[in-house]
């Protein structure tokens, strides 16, 4: 690993006594509590971590694992709360935690700079995106404002935008997803740093825009021989991008070792679990499939406007113009089969929750929807009966179950409504629901907020099922899930179909997973349905360039298939 | 910003006059009790009321009245003042500029005190400096002008001690030194309230934006606190004090009215309260229309300055 490029600037030689050799960051026996009113809180325990020169070190971890708070140890970015009890973290020899905030403020962005995990929350909304990565130029190379311009400029070719100039112009807004995070990236990278610690930075992006992201990062890291910590709950990712492997386990660093050897032969238990969590196109969790394929709920041209009706068609009945018009569906046609699982993949934006609202009556729509004996053309036309027998699973539980309700409560709600069973009944038939997502029965007087994300989407799915469906609409249910929890609510719905025989649509932008449990496979962008297959044809020839571009996006790399028997665990 | 839109928002402000030309006649004009016998009293004589009534052409269709009226109004004729005999456009003219001149020292004021105000009181959040502020602001709040106004004259203007005059005016292109010290008091008082509104929603909206992603990104890059937090921050926070101070504008006119009474400031405050007392149904009716017409105006302003202020903002 050379270092003379990331050394190559005058105003860094004199500040940087660089050593070749030394690990790059080193972190030993480190410990961090956070004081509560509850006493402190344990976030990292002895925490021993080496990063090489041109190393990319991946920390993976679940949520409140202590990946970031690692970040912000690292950083000097903790809050007021905070109580470092022993260890020392070293930047090339140099000892941090001994730094004083003047110091540390040279060193952030200069030596040592993060990309975020939302490009645009992470850029200030009011400033021109020039002036964002300049100031740091600025700020700690000394350039001018003439200088710092054209060095933006530079960075922001480097990052494969095509237009930086007129880029550098623009406000954040005015930018796509996946050029902000460009931006992002140019800024870490521009004072040419030793360290850039990446904070889950695909996981707000498209699937092809976060492949086209990570082709960068692999670009810039060959160019610049920085080292990088890749924090991430996404083991499929780091496996393909990271040199070595750290996995954290509230607060403890469980394993850490080369990354083929963690993800192929893990020792640690909780690894274990982990792998087998991660979603494999190969492994099939899903229930037989439906004998008969005359279908339950068939779609004919739906389609939802989202543009409102312009003047000269509501008054004057002109003939739209084709191009104004904004769909938020359009044309699609399919169809699902009683006790089948269609899976419905797709970016953000393609029209796949759309299609779950226009089906639950939350979207106004046009076309024709038959569901049984009964035949809907729009939303008015949603009758009691049809909404009993087609329900929905939103991906927020917290957004969807009312914070001042209790779960009894909740649950009871679809039963009085379509009378599923006598008043007297509701108490004893909340508790089998509860048993039958597998939750105590004790939780009937809980509330929401008493509960994981995990267990508050169990009751979501609990409610409806409650109302005893025909089939279940899941948008995204477990998309705001960690990895473990992730593949036991699946595997939860998967059981529920089995013993209750419902169809369900499962909308999802995770191709991995729905390989996993889907008969068939939709596939739509921009509103429309472009490809729709049998899931052992995925692979086929004649598959959609789409849906192929989809499909080679995700990294399917972790070794799997030794550890599936301890994926019950919980 | 479209073309597009600044014109229809003018439409809108102009619908917003028409109707409040409406509002003032018939209130005026059109309610029970005869205009001429409420200016010259019960025991006017029946032929004086009837030349009054002919002078002020009560004896027309209302809707004829109405025209007439609008009609000057148009041609910036406001007609006579019952009382001064002067044209109500020489006199509402003048008042009017007298009192834009308090109104505007007064927003300066609150604009460049308040804002920093807000500004400290958010980065220091929890510590004495914001207690103060707070303490500051909620007096500021909930005394009313005539006590604020009250206070200051006993402090600041008493006879013998007193640095600032009581009352009066002078204005600035006759005499800045002169009038500098007849406005201190009124700009103070009428300004108070207002401080305390805006640094209070400055504060509130700057400790949320310092907790955004984006200012924890910008200490990440390395920038030092000061630019973080006026390059950064502040003009994020801005956007949502405007508004508000927009709304304030409203306040601030009725204030004037109190305020100018109080410290002898001959504006539009002082001009109204007079007509009122003495039935001068002209001036009552222009004065009431120029208010409303500023407000219109500047709740117009402050959109077009929250546009300027946040991009993301388009107005179409």
């Amino acid at each position: 690993m050379s270092a003379t490029h990331v050394n190559s600037h005058p105003a860094r030689e004199k500040a940087v006594v660089f050593n070749a050799t030394a690990p790059r960051l080193s972190i030993r026996n480190y410990s961090l509590a956070y004081a509560t009113s509850n006493g402190p809180v344990k976030a990292l325990n002895n925490i021993n971590l080496e990063i090489a020169p041109g190393e990319t070190h991946g920390l993976v971890g679940e949520s409140g694992s202590g990946k970031s708070s690692m970040a912000w140890s690292i950083m000097r970015y903790l809050p007021s709360n905070a109580i470092e009890k022993h260890g020392a973290i070293r930047l090339a020899g140099q000892e941090l935690l001994e730094m004083s905030p003047r110091q540390m403020i040279d060193i952030r962005g200069q030596r040592i700079s993060m990309v975020f995990q939302d490009p645009s929350t992470s850029l200030n909304p009011t400033m021109r995106i020039g002036e964002q990565i300049s100031e740091v130029l600025m700020a700690h190379r000394g350039l001018t404002k003439a200088e710092a311009r054209a060095e933006a400029e530079a960075a922001l070719a480097r990052t494969g935008i095509t237009r930086p100039k007129e880029m550098l112009d623009r406000y954040p807004h005015e930018a796509s997803g996946g050029e902000k995070q460009r931006v992002v990236i140019a800024t870490a990278f521009a004072c040419e740093p030793e360290l850039i610690i990446f904070d889950e930075p695909t996981t707000a992006l498209d699937i092809l825009t976060a492949r086209q992201i990570l082709d960068l990062f692999n670009r810039l890291r060959e160019e610049t021989h920085v080292s990088a910590l890749y924090i991430s709950h996404d083991l499929g990712l780091v496996s393909r991008i990271a040199d070595k492997v750290s996995v954290l386990h509230h607060g403890d660093l469980v394993e850490h070792g080369p990354v083929n050897e963690v993800f192929n032969n893990p020792q640690d238990s909780y690894t274990k679990r982990l792998i087998s969590a991660v979603p494999h196109p190969d492994r099939w969790l899903g229930v037989a499939k439906p004998e008969t394929s005359a279908p339950l709920l068939s779609l004919d041209k739906v389609s939802v406007r989202y543009s409102p009706l312009t003047f000269k068609e509501k008054v004057l009945k002109a003939k739209p113009d084709e191009d104004q018009i904004f769909w938020g569906a359009k044309d699609v046609s399919l169809s699902v089969r009683p006790g089948e699982l269609l899976g419905i993949v797709g970016e953000s934006g393609s029209g796949k929750s759309t299609i779950a609202k226009a089906l639950t009556g939350l979207n106004d729509f046009t076309g024709a929807v038959k569901f049984g004996d009964i035949s809907v053309k729009g939303r008015k036309e949603i009758s009691r009966d049809y909404r009993r027998k087609v329900q929905i699973v939103f991906q927020h539980p917290d957004a969807s179950l009312n914070p001042r309700q209790t779960i009894g409560t909740i649950l009871s709600r679809p039963l009085h409504l379509y009378d599923v069973v006598p008043a007297a009944e509701i108490k004893n038939r909340v508790r089998e629901l509860l048993e039958l997502v597998r939750l105590p029965a004790e939780y009937a007087d809980r509330l929401p907020h008493q509960l994981s994300g995990g267990e508050k989407q169990r009751v979501a799915i609990a409610r409806a099922f409650a109302a005893e469906p025909e089939l279940v609409i899941c948008d995204e249910v477990t998309a705001a899930l960690d990895v473990s929890v992730q593949a036991s609510v699946t595997e939860l719905l998967v059981n529920l179909q089995k013993d209750t025989g419902t169809a369900c649509i499962f909308i999802t932008h995770d191709l991995n997973l729905i390989r996993q449990i889907a008969h068939r496979i939709a596939v739509m962008q921009h509103g429309r349905l472009v490809d729709l297959f049998d899931r052992e044809d995925a692979q086929a020839e004649d598959r959609n360039p789409y849906t192929r571009a989809l499909l080679d996006a995700v990294p399917v790399q972790v070794s799997l298939g030794v550890y599936e028997t301890e994926q019950n665990d919980e | 910003m479209t073309i597009g839109y600044l014109f229809r928002r003018l439409l809108s402000i102009l619908l917003v006059l028409v109707i409040v030309t409406f509002a003032v006649f018939a209130i005026t004009a059109v309610l029970p009790g005869n205009a001429a016998i409420m200016i010259l009293g019960e025991y006017a004589t029946p032929d004086a009321v009837a030349a009054l009534e002919k002078q002020l052409h009560l004896d027309l269709p209302w809707y004829m009245q109405y025209l007439s009226w609008v009609s000057g109004v148009i041609h910036g004729d406001f007609g006579m003042s019952l009382r001064l005999s002067l044209p109500v456009s020489d006199v509402v003219g003048e008042a009017f500029v007298n009192s834009a001149v308090l109104a505007g020292t007064a927003l300066v004021l609150v604009t460049i005190i308040a804002i920093p105000l807000g500004a400290i009181a958010a980065v220091s959040r929890g510590k004495v400096m914001d207690l103060l502020l707070a303490v500051f602001s909620y007096m500021g709040s909930a005394l009313p002008e005539f006590v604020t106004a009250t206070l200051l004259l006993v402090v600041f203007a008493a006879p013998k001690t007193g640095v600032f005059p009581a009352g009066g005016f002078t204005a600035p292109w006759v005499s800045i030194p002169d009038f500098l010290a007849h406005v201190v008091l009124p700009a103070v008082t009428l300004g108070l309230v207002l401080m305390a509104h805006i640094s209070r929603q400055v504060r509130s909206e700057m400790s949320e934006v310092l907790s955004s992603d984006f200012i924890r990104a910008a200490r990440l890059k390395g920038l030092n606190e000061k630019r973080v937090i006026w390059r950064h921050a502040l003009p994020n926070s801005l956007a949502p004090a405007v508004a508000v101070i927009s709304l304030d504008i409203g306040y601030l006119l009725g204030g004037i009215i109190v305020v100018e009474e109080i410290f002898a400031w001959p504006g539009l405050g002082r001009l109204l309260i007079y007509a009122l007392e003495n039935r001068d149904l002209p001036v009552i009716q222009a004065v009431t229309l120029l208010l409303a017409t500023v407000y219109a105006l500047s709740n117009f302003l402050s959109d077009v300055i929250i546009a300027i202020l946040d991009p993301r903002v388009r107005y179409a």
